[in-house]
């Protein structure tokens, strides 16, 4: 064999295994000893280079926003899958809670100032002590809130409470407010809330999903007492079932 | 010759799933990732990516990029062109993806589209990479090892650093500069360059052999001017600028 037939040999085969007549060449050509070290010499270095190599991130942001312009990007429909209880409820609170909470404590104050008097009026002009009466039967009408026939049969209000659970569940600005909201939710069933029954309908779905709601906050508070968030939404909701039982009296007040 | 390294897009490249978390990024990108990482393989992330799914485009980004930047960059020397080229590459991939149907490796696929937007560039510029392929003599490729009467010891065993490999890489014409990288550095096999460069098994090996033996001459000639260099170092008298 001679150097150039070595050279094809090396071209068609690599530097892999070699053919014993090209071994034989090797071991008496130092040119073509030399020609082949070089070359393995050469490839070492190169499997020494580095295969990859991070790219600047402003390729990808560049990119991306190219992807975008072209609309090869599609953002997600949202697909109403099947999510659990706290995740959809949690999704379903947030945009409200902050804007609506002034407001709502607000209003349930109100009412209570505006309902209650009017309510009590006959006891009070006759016995004063007897101002006093519905204190007690806070609890009572704590629990006569799970009687509606609105509530499912799991919701928290609707097991008859001591005074110390209730209060563990919710704290004291929480528990006027659910006095006050129950009571205020006892005159709803009667009321027609307006002259359209579709809105009707649609307010009582509102008070059923936020009384479930409240059942269920309820609940996972008395698994986790500790649960801070769950507790926040609750009073979040507290809040939103009094603005909605304001709106639903302002409704039934103008209608009847 | 084997590869030293796994390739994705290979058997293993495909099916393995890949985590890729997004808690490095920062600035604009760090906004436009997503909140948690995703663990996807490669044929998730193309399906997903098909119909349009942000994070899918990412995860295919983030898995080959920067194989495709380093490619690129080997290809045109300088990382301005490197950026542009991968960016249109992806672009590229991204456009077609829809119409990926596995037949060949995903890889193969980017890297077949990465070199052909590299060469394509190269030579609509001519840039000055191609230029030397001129100066070398025509017949290099058809003699045997070239063998330099009365010259130093050119070896190159010892010599041949990152620094001058990369400098000769990037002189080399870009045919053979694609299979080199391809293969020697990236490690493909044959049969995928094939597939990548659109030519046959034996003309990827003819390249080859081709490349490293031109590759050779160009580490010779750096050794040569380096010695030239130290020469006149030398004989210039160290006061004379006093």
């Amino acid at each position: 064999m001679h150097c150039k037939e070595l050279e094809s040999v090396l071209e068609a085969e690599g530097l892999g295994q070699l053919s014993k007549d090209a071994r034989l060449h090797l071991a008496t050509c130092g040119a073509c000893q030399g020609f082949v070290a070089d070359l393995n010499t050469i490839v070492t270095a190169a499997k020494s280079l580095p295969v990859e190599v991070t790219p600047p991130d402003r390729i990808w942001i560049s990119l991306r926003a190219q992807l975008e312009a072209e609309g090869l990007i599609k953002e997600p429909v949202e697909v109403s899958e099947p999510s659990s209880w706290w995740d959809s409820l949690t999704a379903w609170m947030k945009p409200r809670t902050l804007a609506t909470a002034a407001a709502a404590l607000v209003l349930a104050t109100a009412i209570y100032v505006t309902r209650i008097p009017r309510n009590n009026q006959p006891d009070v002009a006759k016995n004063q002590p007897k101002v006093e009466a519905p204190r007690p039967a806070q609890p009572q009408l704590t629990a006569s809130v799970p009687s509606s026939p609105t509530l499912p049969s799991s919701a928290a209000p609707s097991k008859p409470q001591t005074p110390s659970k209730a209060k563990e569940l919710a704290p004291s600005p929480s528990e006027s407010a659910s006095f006050t909201l129950n009571q205020a939710e006892l005159d709803v069933p009667n009321m027609q809330l307006a002259g359209n029954s579709q809105v009707d309908l649609a307010l009582r779905q509102n008070l059923r999903t936020l009384n479930a709601f409240i059942a269920e906050c309820e609940q996972h508070l008395k698994q986790n007492p500790q649960d801070e968030l769950a507790r926040e939404y609750l009073y979040t909701a507290y809040q939103q079932k009094a603005d909605l039982l304001a709106a639903m009296m302002e409704s039934g007040r103008g209608d009847n | 010759m084997c590869a030293s390294s796994v390739i994705p897009g290979t058997t293993l490249g495909a099916t393995r799933r890949i985590r890729i978390s997004s808690g490095a990024a920062t600035g604009q990108l760090a906004r436009q990732r997503p909140a948690q990482p995703v663990a996807w393989t490669e044929a998730e992330a193309i399906r997903l990516a098909q119909a349009g799914n942000a994070a899918a485009f990412e995860f295919l980004y983030q898995l080959h990029g920067r194989r495709v930047y380093a490619l690129c960059l080997r290809m045109v020397g300088n990382p301005a062109d490197a950026e542009d080229l991968m960016q249109e590459a992806f672009l590229q991939l991204f456009r077609k993806i829809g119409t990926f149907r596995g037949e060949s490796a995903f890889s193969t696929w980017l890297h077949r589209m990465t070199v052909n937007v590299v060469l394509m560039r190269l030579r609509k510029k001519s840039l000055p990479t191609d230029s030397l392929e001129e100066t070398l003599e025509p017949d290099a490729e058809n003699s045997g090892p070239k063998r330099d009467v009365g010259a130093p010891d050119l070896r190159l065993s010892g010599a041949v650093d990152r620094v001058n490999l990369e400098r000769s890489i990037e002189k080399l014409p870009p045919g053979y500069r694609t299979v080199f990288v391809l293969h020697d550095v990236q490690g493909y096999e044959h049969n995928e360059i094939a597939d990548i460069m659109g030519c046959s098994v034996g003309n990827s090996k003819s390249q080859l052999h081709k490349a490293r033996t031109r590759l050779r001459e160009l580490l010779q000639e750096e050794i040569r001017q380096q010695a030239r260099e130290e020469r006149k170092a030398a004989k210039t008298p160290s006061g004379s600028l006093d």
